[in-house]
């Protein structure tokens, strides 16, 4: 009886505490945006933006959150040097003129205590649209490393980006639908 | 060409012609990989949370393939310390002794010579993985398969999305188990140039 008063007790603490949004810094270890789109129809070429920076708010006793991730556009990293020159240039992110994409998430979706989807705003070659990010996972754990708890998961989104003017080679039958998967974890501040 | 419930039969010139391309094409083809469009990409579940995903390459190497006999031949070298994370402190990571073991062995390879076709095109690649100088047998499934004349090659190119799963652990790699994932899943992207 009296583990399980205690229980209770810590139980209501938790609830209290929980009962604001905490702030969780984005950890650029373990996040990363990848985009995936199909070559000639045949195979799959994959790249990610290497340098990003980013806040969470959860509230998880309210359900709500908001998410801000920036990502530097030159730091695209495809794997070959040449793709990687052209995918900077104007035919497609122009990162001597917009050195920044920005994802702004706040309305969070929850299924359970677990955050189902995230609708917000891309900007992207200066131009903002609405976009949604689908979770594939997502958990919260305590890092034995870090002695803090971390949140994060999967989510992925299509992401159409002759809204943006990102429109070189659909001509040549190249996709406009872009698949963008991004692993996220960020850590209680 | 014949006509309809007649045996085929080199009747004509241009038969004979048909004849002699439908032979040489029953030959074995050789395709030179495209190390633009070559990668292996493999993806690794942290802390049951988020997925941890990595690349090697660009890799070059050769296939051989032959539909028509539903054969084919495959050795690629994968060079461990092409690995990249997006995060030098990661690869490095992954690159030491209970992981990769990059300097030590410096290659992966993948020999295949179990091709299986389905309508002339290729479904799936059964081999031999080795990794850290210990082989396993893989089975590369394809999720995407296909041919094309590349615009600017002036060539026919073939190639395709592959998917694999292997323990990481029957490897040797088992650091941090079990809170990053034994299984990993492997995601191939290729490309081959017919030579």
């Amino acid at each position: 009886m009296k583990s399980l008063a205690l229980t209770a007790l810590a139980a209501g603490l938790i609830a209290t505490g929980a009962a604001h949004a905490d702030t969780y810094a984005i950890d650029p270890t373990h996040t990363f945006a990848t985009f995936e789109i199909q070559h000639f129809g045949t195979s799959t070429n994959r790249g990610r933006f290497d340098k990003k920076e980013g806040t969470v708010q959860l509230d998880k006793a309210a359900k709500t959150g908001k998410v801000e991730l920036t990502l530097e556009t030159a730091s695209i990293n495809t794997g070959t040097e040449a793709f990687n020159k052209h995918l900077q240039s104007k035919d497609f992110f122009n990162v001597a003129e917009f050195p920044t994409a920005k994802f702004v998430g706040d309305k969070f979706t929850f299924n359970g205590d677990k955050v189902a989807e995230i609708g917000g705003t891309l900007t992207l070659l200066g131009k903002t649209n609405p976009v949604t990010l689908k979770a594939l996972n997502f958990n919260c754990y305590q890092s034995p490393m870090l002695k803090r708890e971390v949140c994060g998961g999967d989510f992925e989104t299509t992401v159409t980006r002759s809204q943006y003017g990102m429109t070189w080679g659909l001509n040549y039958g190249f996709s406009d639908a872009v698949h963008v998967i991004i692993q996220v974890e960020a850590v209680k501040q | 060409m014949s006509a309809p419930g007649r045996g085929w039969a080199p009747t004509s010139l241009a038969q004979v012609a048909w004849a002699t391309v439908t032979a040489a094409q029953a030959e074995p083809q050789r395709y030179r990989l495209d190390p633009a469009h070559t990668f292996v990409h493999f993806e690794v579940m942290h802390f049951g949370t988020s997925t941890l995903r990595g690349r090697f390459g660009p890799l070059d190497g050769e296939v051989e393939i032959d539909p028509a006999e539903g054969r084919g031949q495959l050795s690629l070298v994968i060079p461990t310390g092409s690995l990249d994370t997006g995060l030098k402190a990661l690869d490095q990571r992954l690159c030491a002794r209970d992981l990769l073991a990059c300097e030590a062995e410096p290659r992966a390879y993948f020999v295949a010579a179990r091709f299986t076709f389905r309508e002339g095109l290729l479904t799936e690649v059964r081999g031999e993985f080795t990794l850290r100088g210990i082989g396993q047998p893989l089975s590369l499934i394809a999720r995407h398969f296909g041919c094309y004349r590349h615009p600017l090659l002036q060539r026919e190119v073939c190639g395709g999305d592959f998917e694999a799963e292997l323990k990481r652990s029957d490897f040797g790699a088992s650091f941090g188990l079990p809170f990053v994932a034994d299984r990993v899943r492997l995601k191939i992207q290729v490309e081959g140039i017919r030579q």
